[in-house]
Order: structure tokens, then sequence, then C-alpha cells
């Protein structure tokens, strides 16, 4: 009979307690989401920090352990963008809604990676059931410069159909990375053999040009595109077209007409950097 | 009388203890209202205790409703538009270095709660690196995989909680001494490949139980499927056989789809059997299967 009592009352006491944490949070999560502090202030505060004389406990922690902290997340951060290729410039998020078992977060979030830019906007939701969290991601937006007929807003607005944003960003990795690989490849040629190679539009460009400085009128032009598909995988084309003058076109016809599908094969044997070196020796 | 021999009487003549005389006399009375004072004072004690623990627990109770109160009129003010310029109390032209540093922690902390959702995310350790690579379909999140990893003197892995059937130790000896970037992410297609499969499967099983024969064959990488079903729900028999062969690790469709249904079954069913073929090619299973079973469970 004693026990009833005390149960109700134990009873009360943790729903208090829960409710009190829960509303502890809730202020955090106001505060923190609409402050910015300025790397300005933020290295000013360190500076400060320092300054500071150690013990100062009032069940805070030490100025040294915040320090280390800082550091340490920093470092992770760091080695986690190097690692996964992507820059965030900046986040911020909103907490929509936050009971016991569920959390609703709006996320703003901008980078890039290698040399892609991308702006993204999306909700959170997270449920707590007994063995695990679950979190569902809707509401998903994404700006990209698009550029070049690389299929990017196809595939944007794919990911953003169904909410896939891991998928967004293994794909827009792996692409990054086709980017800057051929933006590197013409810049080798380019240094290497600055006669025979142009570029037209640049390191940015999907064309290079490789002329015969003897023989005027005669180009080749070799268009690699990347292309990624809904799926969000990434698909190198490399094509040859040739452009050539009357007179020689009429002595060596045929040569000419298969050098697009033998570059081609030689790209498949040889991969593109070989393919692309035996072409450029093939005109000087 | 010789010390040591006896109880309390210290007569050997008499009875032992615990075989007494039922009582009379004064002695005896005085034993019992002493043996019922004993008790009284023991309830008496237990009373008080009982009485004390209810007290303090209401006391704690109140102490915890006003600190609930006080947060929720906080809140509220905060709410309502009780901040300035950069939320924080007095003074934002100089904010309290401490509280700046706090807020820099958890914005970082938020960002790599971030990293989470590109599917590779990790900590830096004393003697190297865990990670954990998560699976997720269509923005829901499926299951974390973690690999912990030395970075000296040469890059390995030391735990992990891949299953066996991903071809962890050939990916890791042709990439991870050189590529850990390249490896990471094949690493985490192979794993977003099963998961994907696998919860396609799954929800074949869960929601569309009532078209299906029992339940579909599978292997552990889910990549070989195999089930019959009928084209109406809760039908007895089951004239669509399919198999799905997912011969692309990597891919959630499958490569290769066969529906069949015996040599004298009718035209129509043989041509809706060829149907299914490209259809679940080229849809993923569960919603394949709702194009043709409906609206039965969620969308």
């Amino acid at each position: 009979m004693d026990n009833n009592v005390y149960q109700v009352y134990e009873d009360e006491i943790q729903a208090l307690e829960e409710e009190i944490k829960l509303l502890t949070e809730k202020y955090e999560d106001i505060q923190q989401e609409s402050t910015f502090f300025s790397e300005e202030e933020i290295l000013k505060s360190i500076k400060s920090f320092q300054r500071e004389t150690q013990g100062e406990s009032k069940g805070h922690e030490s100025p040294s352990d915040l320090k280390a902290q800082l550091e340490s997340l920093e470092t992770d951060l760091s080695f986690l963008m190097k690692l996964t290729g992507f820059q965030f410039t900046s986040h911020s998020k909103k907490t929509v809604e936050k009971t016991r078992d569920r959390t609703v977060q709006k996320h703003r979030l901008s980078g890039n990676c290698h040399s892609l830019s991308f702006q993204l906007e999306f909700q959170l939701l997270e449920v707590q059931s007994k063995e695990k969290v679950s979190s569902v991601i809707s509401d998903l937006n994404i700006v990209m410069e698009s550029g070049e007929d690389s299929g990017m807003s196809e595939f944007v607005s794919s990911v953003e159909e169904r909410g896939n944003l891991a998928t967004f960003f293994r794909s827009l990795s792996a692409y990054a990375e086709w980017v800057e690989h051929r933006r590197r490849t013409f810049l080798h040629f380019k240094a290497k053999y600055p006669e025979v190679v142009t570029l037209p539009e640049g390191l940015q460009g999907d064309y290079i040009i490789l002329r015969n400085p003897k023989v005027s009128g005669f180009e080749l032009m070799i268009v690699w595109k990347i292309h990624l598909d809904e799926e969000g995988t990434t698909t190198p084309v490399l094509d040859l077209l040739t452009k050539v003058p009357e007179q020689v076109l009429e002595q060596k016809m045929t040569r000419v007409e298969s050098v697009p599908a033998r570059f081609r094969s030689m790209v498949l044997l040889l991969g593109i950097e070989a393919a692309l070196e035996n072409l450029i020796k093939v005109l000087e | 009388m010789e010390p040591g021999k006896g109880g309390p009487a210290g007569n050997p003549g008499k009875p032992e203890a615990g075989k007494r005389d039922p009582p009379h006399g004064v002695l005896a009375q005085l034993e019992v209202l002493e043996a019922r004072d004993r008790r009284e004072a023991v309830e008496q004690e237990e009373r008080e205790q009982r009485e004390e623990r209810a007290a303090l627990l209401e006391s704690r109770a109140r102490e915890l409703r006003l600190r609930r109160d006080e947060l929720r009129e906080k809140l509220e003010r905060l709410e309502k538009g009780g901040l300035g310029k950069a939320g924080m109390p007095p003074d934002p032209a100089h904010p309290n270095p401490r509280a700046v540093l706090e807020w820099r922690i958890r914005s970082l902390k938020a960002l790599l709660q971030v990293f989470h959702l590109t599917g590779i995310s990790g900590k830096l350790s004393k003697r190297g690196l865990c990670l954990t690579l998560s699976t997720s379909y269509e923005g829901s999140h499926l299951d974390s995989f973690h690999l912990e990893l030395l970075l000296r003197p040469e890059v390995r892995i030391q735990r992990h909680s891949i299953p066996a059937f991903i071809p962890l130790e050939q990916l890791s000896r042709r990439f991870l001494a050189t590529d850990l970037r390249r490896f990471l992410a094949l690493l985490s297609q192979h794993l977003e490949g099963y998961s994907s499969r696998r919860f396609q499967a799954d929800q074949l099983q869960e929601r569309f139980s009532d078209w299906i024969q029992g339940t579909p064959q599978r292997n552990s990488l889910c990549n070989l499927l195999k089930f019959s079903y009928s084209l109406s729900r809760n039908s007895r028999t089951f004239p669509l056989r399919a198999r799905l062969l997912y011969q692309d690790p990597l891919r959630s469709l499958p490569t290769e789809v066969t529906v069949s249904c015996s040599p004298d079954a009718p035209a129509a069913l043989a041509a809706t059997a060829s149907e299914h073929s490209e259809l679940f090619r080229r849809a993923a299973l569960h919603r394949a299967f709702q194009t043709f079973a409906g609206t039965h469970g969620n969308p």
C-alpha cells in the first residue's frame, strides 16, 4: 500500500526530469541555432580564453578542456573533408519539432566537391523507437551549377524526388573526380605539347584540339564528355572528330575515315592518356 | 556454581531455555510488556522512516515542478523573440568567450553529424580511424557498418562489422594501402547495393505476403531472389514464378529477370509474365508489385 504512494511520486519525478531535460535541450537548440559568430570572433575568444587562469570549475569544463575539444573536432572535420573530398563551407539547422521520441530539423548546407559547388536544404526526421533511431530525409532541394550537357540536372531532379541525399554525395564525388581528372589531363598535354594542343574553352571545357603546326587546316578534335545518369553512375565518353582540308583528304582518304573508330579502340585498350599521347605523336 | 555452565538461571537442575513454563508472575508479565514495547518502537521507527521518505519525494517533486515551470517560462520568452541580434544574453558586441567557444563546439558537432548523411563519417582515434558507413534507401536510413583502421605503419583494418559476403578482403588488398578514398567509395557502394536489395526483398515479404507463396527464397547477399506469386490476393494458386538475378553487386536493380508460368497457361497470363519480366528489371521490386497489387500497405 505504501509502495503505491512512492510509485506515484517516483513516476511524477521521472516525468518531470524528462520534461526538464527536453525543455533545456529546446532552449539550448534555439540559442544555438539563432546565433552566429564569425571566424574573427572565434579566434578572439580562443585567445582571450588562453589568458584565463586554470581551475575555473563551477561545474563548467576547464578552458584547456574546451580548447582540446575544439581542436579534436576541427581535426576530425578537416580529416573527413580531405578524405571524402567534400568541403562544407556553411551549415545551419533549425529544430522545428522536438518531443521525447521525435525530432524534426531543417538543414541548409553549402560546399563544394573539387570544382563543383552545391547548395542544398532538406528536412531530417528522427524517430526514437525501442531499439533504434530511424532517420528520414525529405523536402530535398539541391542547387548546382549545371554547365555542359552532362545529365546533371536530370540526376539532381531524380535525387530530389527520392530524397536520396547519400546517393547525391556519392555520385557527385565520382563525377567531380572525373571532371578533375579531365582537367589535369588537358593541362598535362597542353604543357607537354604546347604547339600541338589548344584548348579553345580552356581547362573547364570538354574538348581539346590537336593540330600539326606544319599542316594547316588539319585538326583533330577530341571531345571528352562526362555523363551522369539518373542513378548517379558517371561515364566518360570520348570521341574524335576530324577536320581535314581537301587536298589531304584526297590523298589519304581511307586512313582519315577510320581514325575515329581506331581512336575509340585505342582508348579502350590503352587508356585515355596513352591514346592521346599516341595521337599527338602521330601528328608530330 | 561453576563458571560457564548452564543458562541464565545458572542452575543445572532447571529445564533449558525455550522450554519455559507458561508465564506467570511479575517477571513474566514484565517480559511480555517489554516485548510489546520493542515491537511498538520498531513499528514507530518504520512509520517515521516511511513518512520521511514520502516527505523527501514530495519535496523533490515540488522542486522539480518549480524548475520545470521556470524553464517553460524562459522558453516562452525566448520563443516570443526575447533575442537580441546574436541571441545571447547581454552585450552582443563583446560575447563571453566561453559562450563563443561552446557555440563553436556545438556547430562543429552538428557538422560532423551531417557527414553521416553523406554515407561516410568517422573519427580519428589515438591509433587510427573509426569509420561509419551508412546505407539508406530513398532518404530512409537502413544500416550502419563500422570499420576501424590503423594508420601506422601502414593502413590496415583492425576491426569491422562488414558482413562476410561483401568482398572486403579483395577491396582492401587492391586499394586500402594506396587509395583510401577509392577503397571507401567502393566498399560503400557494395554495402549500399546489398542494403538496398535486402530492403526491397523485406518490403516484398512484409507488404505483399498475401500475393506470394510462402516467403521468397534469397541468398545472403540478396542478389538472387526466387518466388511464386499470383495476380490476386489470398489466392490458393501461384501461377507465376519469378527469378531475379542481380549480377552487379553494386546495383539495386536486377540484371536478369525471368518470370515464367506453366506451358499450358492461357495466353493472357503468358503476356503478363513477359510484361512483369520487363517491369521487375526496371523498377524496384516493391514498387513494381505496387503497380499491379494495388495500394496495399504504405505508399
